[in-house]
């Protein structure tokens, strides 16, 4: 009989870290990973060596990018893999640390996202199926196009839209690890530049450097390592799917979520109104519209109506993106799924400061991924 | 002696036609109409190659949506240039460039058709065209 992970061994969240997302720099990606692995230890007050398997998300680096990395923690000879899923590569590097230790085949596991900007090869390009756009289309016309058809729908205008940029861009001012800390205005966020549709810079991710690293444990090891049991946050559900054929022009990346986080919150034994905050993948403001639909929070076309509102603010009925979210801390690909459970981790144990959600009990992190894969994961204080 | 040739010839012919046609496929198995074409499997069922087949898509369909881009960085083609999603009257949602290099006048719902436009010459001296979409215009 299959099981989802609530069915099987506790998995808790002890220990988080991360190196700030930024610009491309001469930092090598080995001190970037260190930094944020070196917090999440010191975070859950353990030892390298009480880590007995560890996943490193990374889509841009290149072959081989654990070992080189870990082994200046000292060399345990645990068992070290690369996980790349696309933008979900940080969040299934996490789900694979927390299946090691689900399954018992680890007491203490540790998911890193790691990476650094270059030239990467992909491999949809490599299918010899050739549209007729090609790179004609980058991300950003995808989701203008989303954009586009999103306002005629529904009578939604550019600005409105825009107050995404505006909400993430407050959160991420108050997040010192988030590549853009510098709130801004709406006015500031419409005057441009203009890159696909209505569209504009601030309302696209920027794609930098940086490191996230996340430590799970069970309940055995908590009691046997003197982890702070208070501390740690239960991992209620962790769900992966990818793209099924849809028919026409739906939007495959909203459908898929749909999905991914119907199961979810089955698994959890949640409802949409039980999340106390989000972690989604906001790489450009109209996702954020989509995906808060498709995940049930509000109706469709009413998403920017509850923005306005002020219902997905910090202190709001679920704050989304209270770290800033892709818009503001930025989107370095391997980290930011792992990030986004630092940030989930943070704000449940009530340790998130000017930009804490009150009584945040209940967190869910989203990522998708070209592909299409989504994956998704929810956190629970007290479970 | 310079010929008429299609910038992806897997994707559509270079024959002067009204309203171009596109090179989509089919499944035998489940019905299933395809674009881009290919000879892997079937997406909706799984059915082998050999269930697949050509299939003609006509080149015409309704606008979903459309977008002008504004920064492009490659070098075939210089911003801005508009793109719409058109949805196929063979069933496949489509992405082509518009003939417009902005989206003036465009609504959505707009029925469109595939027109075939210059793309200068190779280095052959032939003459390369490429597939667009354009507003049907409506005959009097």
């Amino acid at each position: 009989m299959k099981k989802h992970l609530r069915e099987m061994r506790p998995v808790f969240v002890v220990g988080i870290g991360l190196h700030r997302y930024q610009r491309l720099s001469e930092t090598p990606y080995v001190t970037l990973g260190l930094t944020a692995v070196r917090e999440a230890l010191a975070d859950a007050a353990l030892d390298w060596r009480s880590v007995q398997s560890a996943y490193t998300g990374t889509a841009l680096i290149g072959m081989a990018a654990s070992r080189p990395m870990l082994r200046h923690l000292g060399a345990t000879g645990i068992a070290m893999a690369q996980v790349e899923n696309a933008s979900a590569s940080g969040s299934t590097a996490f789900r694979q640390a927390c299946i090691d230790v689900a399954s018992g085949l680890t007491d203490v596991s540790i998911a890193v996202g790691v990476d650094k900007p270059g030239p990467v090869a992909m491999a949809p390009g490599k299918t010899r199926m050739r549209d007729l756009v090609g790179s004609r289309v980058v991300p950003f016309t995808h989701f203008a196009l989303l954009t586009q058809e999103y306002m005629t729908r529904y009578g939604v205008s550019a600005e409105q839209i825009a107050q995404v940029a505006v909400k993430n861009n407050r959160n991420g001012a108050n997040n010192p690890y988030a590549q853009r800390q510098k709130a801004v205005t709406l006015e500031e966020v419409m005057a441009g530049p203009a890159i696909s549709g209505s569209l504009t810079r601030l309302q696209c991710c920027p794609v930098g450097e940086g490191a996230a690293a996340v430590i799970v444990a069970s309940g055995d090891a908590i009691a046997d390592l003197k982890i702070d049991r208070d501390r740690a946050v239960r991992v209620i559900a962790s769900v992966a799917k990818t793209e099924q054929v849809y028919r026409g022009a739906k939007n495959f990346d909203a459908e898929l979520t749909r999905e991914t986080v119907e199961q979810a919150y089955r698994e959890a034994g949640i409802a949409p109104r039980d999340l106390d905050l989000m972690e989604l993948h906001d790489a450009f403001t109209i996702e954020e519209l989509l995906y808060t639909e498709a995940m049930g929070l509000c109706g469709p076309g009413q998403a920017a109506a509850a923005i306005a509102a002020g219902e997905f603010d910090v202190g709001g009925r679920c704050a989304i993106s209270a770290s800033g979210g892709l818009l503001a801390m930025g989107h370095p690909i391997g980290p930011t799924g792992a990030g986004q459970i630092v940030e989930i981790t943070r704000q449940l144990r009530g340790e998130a400061g000017v930009r804490q959600q009150p009584n945040a009990k209940t967190g869910l992190a989203h990522m998708v991924g070209v592909g299409a894969v989504c994956v998704v994961h929810i956190l629970q204080k007290g479970a | 002696m310079s010929k008429r040739k299609a910038v992806q010839p897997e994707l559509y012919s270079p024959d002067n036609a009204d309203n171009p046609a596109l090179n989509g496929g089919r499944c035998r198995a489940c019905g299933y109409v395809f674009f881009p074409p290919q000879r892997y499997g079937c997406e909706s069922c799984g059915a082998p190659p050999e269930q697949l087949e050509p299939a003609e898509l006509r080149g015409c369909g309704q606008l979903h949506s459309y977008a002008t881009v504004h920064l492009h960085q490659g070098k075939d083609i210089e911003a801005p240039f508009t793109v719409g999603l058109i949805v196929l009257d063979g069933g496949p949602a489509i992405r082509a460039l518009l003939t417009n290099r902005t989206d003036e006048g465009l609504t959505i719902g707009d029925r469109m058709s595939s027109v075939l436009v210059a793309a200068g010459n190779d280095q052959e001296g032939n003459e390369m065209v490429e597939m667009r979409f354009a507003r049907t215009e409506v005959r009097k």
